[in-house]
């Protein structure tokens, strides 16, 4: 059984007062370790509600979703906080940056979550992710110093610390204007590429899709059909994309 | 794990900067629940101390032992209730001070007994009739007349409150009886009725007019009764201040100087004394009401200047006040009167000149040092004994001159103690059996057994009075032959013959720095084991009314504490959830990335903690500066009772590293308790608000 993030026909529903949301239907999806995905889709269609799943900040209603191995359902709250912390990391639409601490420390803040690492070896690996995003000089500035791509490299910084098996972003450049946003879709493929990170985000804009090397496209909580709604291939090509 | 906490204490602060509104808010709160625990407890525990100095180094020693079969708590000072109370009996004192002479660390045993007594003080009509009884007796026309004048102008002032308090009496007839006895003193015939019959005429004033002052004019003595020889060295705060202190084995009474300044002495001289006080104080009579009230009031009481004065001293006197004022006429009541009516400018010199010229003419003190005087009280059984002793002197407890309540106590010796608390002993147990025997009467209860010993010749049928009558019986009776007092006894007693009987309490003095709590376990232990029903208890219990007052004290500051950091709780409380409600995107976006529930929480108790510290040990840190700046001019009794808690006319306060402690202790746990429910909450923030969140 291969795949870092396996969804086996999950759903997820929203109670919303007497009705109920079906967010998610029998979704199955299968991501490989190393892969650029990008889950693309309207607004409303599920992406997020996909992103929380695979990120274990949220459990399925059906279905199974197995993450690095581990079925997700069945973990304790403090099973999956563990989980996201040393397998998982996010990158979010809003940055998500603790204003009181300064970069330096946004980004050691999940090193000292974990434990364990000498002071030493943590300033090691936060200078280390620090220089990888290009924000070596702006390392002792407070997050609201900094700009919107700024920021987003600081979460891209923070979320590769604990060097996790998995990279979620829900709409990283949704915040950002479109050079910005390319340049941390660009970032993001870079390290992807270096240290075979698997890197899963999610989208709606066209320019962001055609740099991944696999699109999930999701449409009112379902995958369009394997083949048609997937298209894989390097990003490079991306324009070749098979669309339907 | 020190490296997360230094980055949350990081966060902690820096969140305190950034919420500055709610950080001062709650800091202040906390600054003054911290400052006020500081500087409350170190001045309780301060009062404490010198509470502890003043009361047992003056009346109580470190531990009273009394009666196990006590039906009321023991209360040296009083308390608060007005009936007295029962603190049961020793009957053999020896066995006691035996055993608790052996008991490890105690020092010093001394027997006590409280009792009640009242000393008939006497009114200006009494002294007016005795002197006029004397004249009438001499044929003395003048000064017969001179009495008679008095008399008249004393029946007038009686006869306007009469007619006053008649509109409120609830016995018409007595009243009216009154103003008839009253209305026949004022009748122009009355000079020749007196002459006509003297001794009938005398011997109705006594019974029909005298009675209607006698009210109020009894003196109400609290007496401790011990052993006077070694009281003094015992309780070094024993200062005597007038006359001698009793003969060794010679009963006598030594008056509390607190007692006889305010009690006992003449009502002017008293007034002037009041008067006198506020002036020194700094107020003036033409600024502060009370005091030109109390000079107004004062001028009125001329009349018992007056009639103190005999004949000859009032001719002398009525010459030297018309030198002073100047005036070339005018009768000794219109010049006392103007003498009386003082102003800031000449108080100091009229007080001086009363003291120099009118108090050795009058009778200052209701009870001369020096002289014998009648005691009076009602027995358990409700008898009234009545005890000559002499008053040797007065005395005072050093530090505590001003305290009323250190002064409410006046020493009597055992014997007079057990006199007038009216214990018969075996040998008067033993005569009642012998009257009862030769009498032949039916029953002598244990009520009449006493009026068959006491009662001067009343029959074994005698009336008995109940328990508890009140004053007017008391004061009729005093006027009859009921009590008796019987003559002064110049008897030599020995220490034991002193000592050794009934006694209500003992008082224990320990060595130099003993442990009270612990002494008073080995004094039960070793009564227990001697089988004495008694019961110790620490200074504190048995000082009765004053250890209430550290008492309330002690309520009253630690209900300010309670309510203050109950405002803490909430406000702390509130603030911290809406705090929660802010940051949960902050919060959301922790646990997303890998922050466990417990983090949260501590995230949460540290900030407030940190502020707890901070504002906290500011106001410790403030509390302690207040204290020491206290100690550095002291704090004034203000009221005479706090003389007796501050153990002299000042308090200097300390603090102690407890107080600090207490004070950062409270405030920590308060911070901690008040965060509880908010850091909760934001525990329970589901990481997915992560997700939401917009910018
Ligand atoms: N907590 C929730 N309670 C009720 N309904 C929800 C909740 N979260 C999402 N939904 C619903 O589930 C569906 C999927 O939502 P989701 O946020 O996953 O979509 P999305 O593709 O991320 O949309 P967007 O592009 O607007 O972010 C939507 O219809 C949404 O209204
Ligand atoms: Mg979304």
């Amino acid at each position: 059984m291969s795949g870092i993030v396996r969804l086996m026909d999950v759903v997820k529903d929203y109670p919303l007062g007497k009705v109920t949301v079906h967010a998610l239907r029998k979704v199955n999806l299968t991501i490989d370790k190393g892969e650029f995905t990008v889950i693309a889709g309207p607004s409303g269609s599920g992406k997020t509600t996909l992103l929380n799943l695979i990120g274990c900040i949220d459990v399925a209603t059906a279905g199974e979703v197995l993450v690095d191995g581990k079925s997700t359902g069945k973990l304790t709250d403090k099973q999956l906080t563990s989980l996201r912390l040393n397998s998982i990391g996010f990158i979010f639409q809003s940055f998500n940056l603790i204003n009181v601490l300064d970069i330096r420390q946004n980004v050691e803040f999940p090193l000292l979550l974990q434990g364990g690492l000498s002071k030493a070896e943590r300033q090691a690996r936060v200078d280390d992710v620090v220089d990888k995003v290009g924000l070596r000089q702006f390392a002792s500035q407070r997050p609201n110093e900094l700009s919107g791509g700024q920021r987003q490299r600081v979460a891209i910084a923070r979320a590769l610390v604990t060097r996790p098996a998995i990279v979620l972003a829900d709409e990283p450049t949704a915040n950002l204007d479109s050079t910005t946003g390319t340049q941390i879709i660009d970032l993001m493929k870079e390290i992807n590429h270096q240290d075979h990170t698997t890197f899963i985000f999610s989208t709606h804009d066209e320019k962001v899709m055609k740099r991944a090397d696999r699109v999930v496209r999701i449409l009112d909580g379902m995958l369009e059909a394997a083949g048609l709604s997937e298209s894989r291939g390097p990003s490079e090509s991306g324009g070749e994309q098979v669309h339907a | 794990m020190s490296a997360t906490l230094g980055v949350l204490i990081q966060m902690a602060l820096r969140n305190l900067v950034v919420h500055r509104v709610k950080t001062g808010v709650v800091g202040l709160i906390m600054f003054f629940g911290t400052f006020l625990v500081v500087s409350g407890t170190a001045m309780l525990d301060s009062i404490r101390g010198s509470m502890e100095k003043s009361i047992t180094s003056s009346l109580s020693g470190d531990i009273q032992v009394y009666s196990s079969e006590a039906e009321d708590a023991l209360a040296l000072f009083g308390s608060m209730g007005m009936s007295t109370p029962d603190i049961g009996e020793i009957d053999e004192f020896k066995p006691l001070r035996e055993t608790l002479l052996e008991v490890e660390g105690v020092k010093a045993v001394v027997p006590m007994g409280i009792a009640m007594a009242t000393v008939f003080g006497g009114t200006e009509i009494d002294r007016v009739l005795s002197d006029l009884r004397v004249a009438t007796r001499d044929a003395d026309a003048e000064g017969t007349a001179m009495r008679v004048e008095q008399l008249v102008q004393i029946a007038e002032r009686m006869r306007k409150d009469v007619a006053m308090a008649a509109k409120a009496s609830s016995e018409p007839e007595k009243t009216q009886d009154q103003l008839a006895s009253l209305d026949r003193v004022l009748a122009p015939g009355f000079g020749a009725d007196l002459a006509a019959d003297p001794s009938g005429t005398l011997d109705w004033l006594d019974n029909k007019v005298a009675p209607i002052a006698a009210d109020g004019r009894m003196l109400y003595l609290r007496n401790i009764g011990t052993n006077l020889d070694t009281f003094p060295q015992t309780f070094d705060r024993f200062r005597l201040v007038d006359g001698e202190l009793v003969p060794p084995g010679q009963r006598g009474i030594l008056l509390s100087k607190a007692f006889y300044e305010k009690q006992a002495k003449n009502f002017v001289a008293r007034e002037l004394d009041k008067i006198k006080k506020s002036l020194d104080q700094g107020k003036t009579i033409a600024e502060d009401a009370v005091v030109s009230e109390l000079v107004a009031r004062t001028a009125t009481q001329y009349q018992r200047i007056q009639f103190q004065l005999s004949p000859k001293d009032a001719v002398i006197v009525t010459e030297r006040l018309r030198t002073k004022l100047g005036r070339t006429d005018g009768d000794l009541a219109a010049l006392l009167q103007e003498f009386l009516k003082m102003d800031d400018a000449n108080f100091a010199d009229r007080y001086a000149w009363f003291y120099q010229e009118i108090a050795p003419r009058v009778r200052l003190y209701e009870i001369p040092v020096g002289e014998e005087v009648t005691l009076r009280s009602f027995t358990k059984s409700g008898y009234i004994r009545a005890v000559n002793v002499k008053v040797y002197g007065t005395f005072e407890f050093s530090g505590l001159e001003t305290s009323d309540l250190a002064g409410a106590n006046n020493l009597v010796d055992m014997m007079t103690f057990r006199s007038l608390y009216g214990k018969m002993t075996d040998d008067q147990l033993d005569e009642l059996a012998d009257i009862k025997a030769s009498s032949g009467v039916k029953q002598v209860s244990r009520d009449n057994a006493e009026d068959a010993l006491f009662g001067g010749g009343g029959s074994l049928e005698a009336e008995t009075t109940t328990a508890g009558a009140g004053f007017d019986e008391f004061a009729g009776l005093t006027l009859g032959a009921a009590a008796t007092a019987g003559a002064l006894d110049t008897t030599q007693y020995t220490t034991a013959q002193m000592e050794d009987g009934l006694a209500l309490t003992a008082a224990v003095v320990l060595d130099e720095g003993g442990d009270v709590p612990a002494a008073i376990e080995r004094i039960e232990a070793a009564a227990k084991a001697k089988g004495l029903a008694v019961q110790a208890v620490g200074w504190e219990t048995a000082s009765g009314i004053v250890g209430q007052i550290v008492m309330v004290l002690q309520v009253v500051l630690y209900t300010a504490i309670f309510i203050i950091f109950l405002v803490a709780l909430v406000i702390i409380n509130n603030t911290m959830v809406m705090a929660t409600m802010e940051r949960t995107t902050e919060i959301g976006t922790m646990r997303a990335i890998g922050a466990q529930r417990p983090f949260v929480i501590v995230l949460f108790l540290v900030e407030t903690m940190v502020l707890g510290a901070i504002a906290g040990g500011l106001g410790a840190g403030a509390g302690a500066l207040f204290i020491t700046w206290l100690n550095h001019v002291g704090v004034p009794a203000v009221a005479d009772a706090l003389v007796l808690l501050f153990a002299g006319p000042r308090l200097y306060p300390v603090f102690t590293s407890g107080n600090l402690a207490f004070g950062m202790g409270s405030i920590l746990a308060i911070s901690a308790l008040s965060t509880l429910y908010p850091s909760v909450l934001a525990a329970r923030v589901l990481p997915v608000v992560a997700m939401q969140a917009k910018e």
